[in-house]
């Protein structure tokens, strides 16, 4: 009997034998590394600390957002929200300090705050009301980008153009063994996320909800508390995600978050991680991260003109999805 | 043999599956339009002119064409990431290349418009052929257009005739209303053709459409060149509209075009809405920007009431369906 299960099992190749989400992942690390292999082709300094510092910095940016774009992902959502919960973040992180190291706590709090309220409306949107996520968290934007607007006057208040607390940016952007900490925050909340996908209840429950929801219910999983804490991680990430970039920047400006919806997409459907939900894992997101910003720091290099590594990007998205990214046939 | 179907079910079902959200659209426009009249009235002490209505359907006219687009492939249980990208490239060739002869201004329209369907067949083409998610390849494609308007338009410029402004974009006459009535009619006519009737039965249940016979990648490539076309139809009003070419005119037409689909009554999930609503959803959204100035809302908040009354009237929406589906198993989603 083991002997007729065995046969076949030599004739599969390891790749073949992995899980859809772990063949995935596998790609998704191939990439990173011939990305990395043609930066060296063309730009023997990409690997210099300096520029590796910088692109592990710039990807842990879109990273931070790519937490909740993946959580959400795998219920099968979508969160629109992030772009301006990560700008409103940065200029209530900025003006509540209004510079002080006295006033940070507070600031912080607050700002937090402010990430999970409005993922915690969009949970409850989503997962009570049954409102479409697309459409729920397009106007839960809406919302904090007047209420971010109309009470910072349009970042003209006296305390918005101020700098970050001197405390939040030297221990952001401060090197602990040639690392900043922002780099070393990441690195926490990697190892953090994958352990809660991975080997937690909750991780478990997130991957049964997405997979098939009706039959997670019917076997016991709360899909709408499920559903709302993982909006609210997306919230809290998105707002860390702006204070992180304020201490890197300088200072809040308007339009910060704009990049940051596409990129985090980007990220995770690079990474391996379905938008129809139920499979792909934050490390796929990481991968796409570090993908996407060494294939701009190559196009940066090079001096493509702005609107060809537009093209560039959008085609090598594209690509690398055909690649690995495609569902399976209808029949 | 429909009506026979709708007898027997009786009419208050039919309706309520099928027209409750649009009829709430309609409301939710006209009590938008007495509040703009409201607010209008109180500051000026006389109802707004005809000058005010031509150039608030003018105004609309991008938004009612892109939203319809939209909505037909949400419909089909798609997403369009690209129509802003669209937009922006059709704005910007219209405003580079267009001179002031009829030849010029008619073969550069019929240009633009096969751009549009160009775009719309290669989306189409990697989400059925490929069998890649929307949300994926639009916002592909999406990146691909802003770089390609961008490379066309490198800065806010160029130029419109004045002669295709005072068609596309006149705001001292009612000639909106005429595009507006067009996009109606040629959606209540498309959508008794087969390709209306299998959009609908690929957003309820693409499996079963498929298992009855219908070409449900022909018809999804049919949503996504539509939506390429009237997205293109867009960026022609908006270049119209302002008469001169900006390469990221569009970008804040991609949310709105959400919102208008939305207020219009057409599900995310697919296979329900009609496109009449999404009209009706763009002619909201105008309007609000109106009521809110003159109600003397400060405009850094506009985005906030916006998103306010977006969400508001979903949950409206919900509450209507929830209302009439009343004891029908598996009611209107």
């Amino acid at each position: 009997m083991s002997a007729e299960v065995q046969a076949p099992a030599p004739q599969r190749s390891w790749l073949a034998r992995r899980s859809a989400t772990q063949r995935t992942l596998a790609y998704s690390f191939v990439v990173v590394a011939l990305l990395l292999a043609v930066g060296v082709i063309l730009k023997p300094g990409i690997l210099s600390g300096s520029s590796l510092r910088i692109i592990a910095e710039l990807a842990s940016f879109v990273g931070f957002v790519g937490v909740g774009q993946t959580l959400v992902f795998l219920l099968g959502g979508i969160d629109f929200s992030v772009v301006w919960v990560l700008n409103a973040a940065a200029i209530l992180v900025v003006a509540q300090a209004a510079g002080h190291n006295s006033n940070l706590p507070v600031a912080l709090v607050l700002t937090l705050g402010v990430g999970v309220v409005v993922g915690l409306a969009n949970g409850i949107g989503v997962a009570y009301f049954s409102i479409s996520p697309i459409v729920m968290t397009v106007g839960t934007n809406g919302i904090i980008q007047g209420l971010a607007l109309g009470l910072s006057k349009g970042l003209t208040c006296s305390s918005c153009g101020a700098h970050p607390a001197p405390a939040l940016t030297s221990a952001l952007q401060g090197r602990i063994g040639g690392v900043p900490g922002v780099v070393l925050v990441w690195v926490g909340v990697i190892l953090l996320i994958s352990l809660l996908l991975s080997a937690s209840t909750l991780g478990r429950r997130i991957y049964a909800t997405g997979v098939n929801p009706a039959a997670s219910y019917l076997a016991g999983v709360g899909v709408k508390p499920v559903t709302v804490s993982v909006y609210v991680i997306s919230g809290l990430f998105a707002a860390i995600a702006g204070i992180m970039l304020v201490t890197f920047g300088g200072g809040a400006s308007l339009g910060l978050g704009d990049p940051y919806l596409l990129e985090s997409i980007a990220a995770a459907v690079i990474g391996g991680v379905s938008v129809l939900g139920g499979r792909g894992h934050y490390l796929g997101t990481v991968a796409g991260c570090l993908a996407l910003i060494i294939l701009v720091t190559i196009l940066n290099a090079e001096q493509i003109p702005q609107y060809a590594r537009e093209i560039v990007y959008g085609g090598v998205i594209i690509f690398i999805v055909l690649l690995y990214g495609r569902e399976k046939r209808v029949t | 043999m429909a009506s026979r179907a709708v007898d027997r079910r009786g009419w208050w079902n039919y309706f309520a599956a099928q027209q409750a959200t649009l009829l709430l659209a309609v409301i939710i426009l006209i009590v938008t339009v007495l509040a703009y009249l409201g607010f209008y009235a109180a500051q000026f002490h006389h109802l707004p002119n005809s000058f005010a209505w031509d150039s608030t359907i003018t105004n609309a006219l991008p938004l009612v064409f892109v939203g319809v687009g939209q909505g037909i492939v949400v419909l089909t249980r798609g997403l369009d990431l690209s129509v802003s990208g669209t937009m922006d490239l059709t704005n910007g060739l219209a405003a580079t290349h267009m001179h002031a002869s009829l030849a010029s201004m008619l073969g550069w329209t019929l240009i633009v418009l096969g751009v549009g369907a160009a775009i719309g067949l290669v989306n189409g083409l990697l989400v059925t052929v490929g069998r890649l998610q929307p949300i994926v390849v639009t916002i592909g494609t999406m990146s691909i257009l802003q770089g390609a308007a961008a490379a066309i338009l490198p800065e806010p410029g160029g130029s419109i005739p004045q002669a295709y402004t005072n068609v596309l974009g006149n705001t001292g006459s009612p000639v909106g209303l005429v595009f507006v009535a067009l996009i109606i009619i040629a959606w209540l006519v498309l959508r008794r053709r087969p390709l209306g009737f299998a959009l609908y039965a690929i957003g309820n249940d693409p499996q079963a459409a498929a298992a009855n016979g219908l070409n449900v990648a022909r018809a999804r490539i049919a949503a996504y060149v539509l939506s390429g076309i009237l997205a293109a139809a867009a960026g022609l009003f908006l270049a119209a509209g302002s008469s001169g070419g900006d390469a990221t005119g569009g970008d804040s037409y991609l949310l709105a075009s959400f919102a208008a689909v939305v207020l219009g009554g057409v599900s995310f999930r697919g296979g329900r809405g009609s496109m009449v609503g999404v009209v009706c959803g763009a002619g909201v959204l105008t309007v609000l920007v109106n009521v809110l100035f003159y109600a003397k809302v400060n405009s850094f908040y506009e985005s906030f009431y916006q998103g306010l009354f977006l969400v508001g009237a979903v949950l409206l929406g919900l509450g209507v369906t929830a209302f009439t589906s009343r004891g029908r198993r598996g009611g209107a989603r």
